[in-house]
């Protein structure tokens, strides 16, 4: 396929350390449990790891969330009024 | 930034346009399916928020087209969506000359690996390259955590990652506004 020969790494900028301290506190600001916590004193590791489980809780939400909402369609009580309104929405 | 309002506003105007084409009222489907439909309008909706422009919306509208299996129903959700994103669920997301980079990549660091480390380093030498090992390890992670993120570099994977975040809260706010108010009317 392609030719086997690697190539300089020079394409791809090298991160400088300001530009990763930037990025972390943005990140930091995001995450609900290290805000709290006094400021320059975490590492990027543990804010990589704290990143990580974050991403992980929201994703179990999105989908513990389509799952209650697919039983609630399930559930809707077809004649009240209240039901109409859903209908409407969202079927 | 985006204001938080503005994207959730998007979404939910996405999202239900998305739910209306699953047509649940007619269609028999199990609990199971009715999830999953569910979810991907919910994913392809908050990756249409973005509008192409970044690396983990269009991955995501790419993996749900994929996975899913009703196609035509994926179509039709794409179908109201602009022309990037239909694009990319089609092609392939990654042009050809950043797959060279990548398998580049893969060879200089296997040439690494190779090295044997000398006995004589000092502590404080030895500390660092461990936290260096850790960050990599969880940098690494945080990849498959994200949609195309093993497609990024560092930086960029530190930036979609920001905005992937935001948006994640936006959808998960308004999936449970939208359950809560659902289980008001039902009237538990």
């Amino acid at each position: 396929m392609s030719s086997r020969r690697s190539r300089q790494s020079s394409g791809v900028p090298r991160i400088t350390d300001d530009q990763i301290i930037e990025l972390v506190s943005k990140l930091r600001q995001l995450l609900p449990e290290i805000r709290d916590r006094r400021s320059d004193k975490v590492s990027a590791s543990k804010v990589l790891q704290e990143t990580c489980n974050y991403i992980r809780s929201l994703h179990r939400e999105v989908d513990d969330l389509s799952e209650r909402l697919s039983q609630l369609l399930a559930t809707i009580d077809a004649d009240s009024p209240e039901a109409a309104i859903i209908r409407s929405l969202i079927m | 930034m985006r204001a938080p309002q503005t994207i959730k506003q998007e979404f939910l105007k996405k999202w239900i346009l998305g739910l209306q084409l699953c047509d649940f009222a007619k269609q028999n489907m199990s609990m199971l399916e009715r999830k999953k439909a569910i979810k991907l309008s919910a994913d392809i909706a908050i990756a249409s928020t973005r509008n192409g422009m970044t690396c983990w919306s269009r991955a995501l509208v790419a993996k749900a087209s994929r996975d899913y299996g009703d196609k035509v129903l994926v179509e039709r959700m794409l179908a109201s969506e602009s022309e990037k994103l239909k694009k990319v669920s089609s092609i392939g997301l990654i042009a050809p000359n950043k797959w060279v980079i990548i398998r580049s990549k893969k060879i200089l660091r296997k040439s690494r690996r190779a090295r044997r480390v000398r006995s004589s380093v000092p502590l404080s030498v030895l500390a660092k390259s461990i936290a260096k090992k850790m960050v990599k390890k969880r940098t690494q992670v945080l990849k498959s955590l994200v949609p195309g993120g093993e497609f990024m570099d560092d930086i960029s994977l530190i930036e979609e990652t920001l905005d992937y975040i935001i948006s994640l809260r936006a959808q998960v706010d308004v999936m449970q506004t939208l359950a809560k108010a659902t289980e008001l009317l039902n009237g538990k």
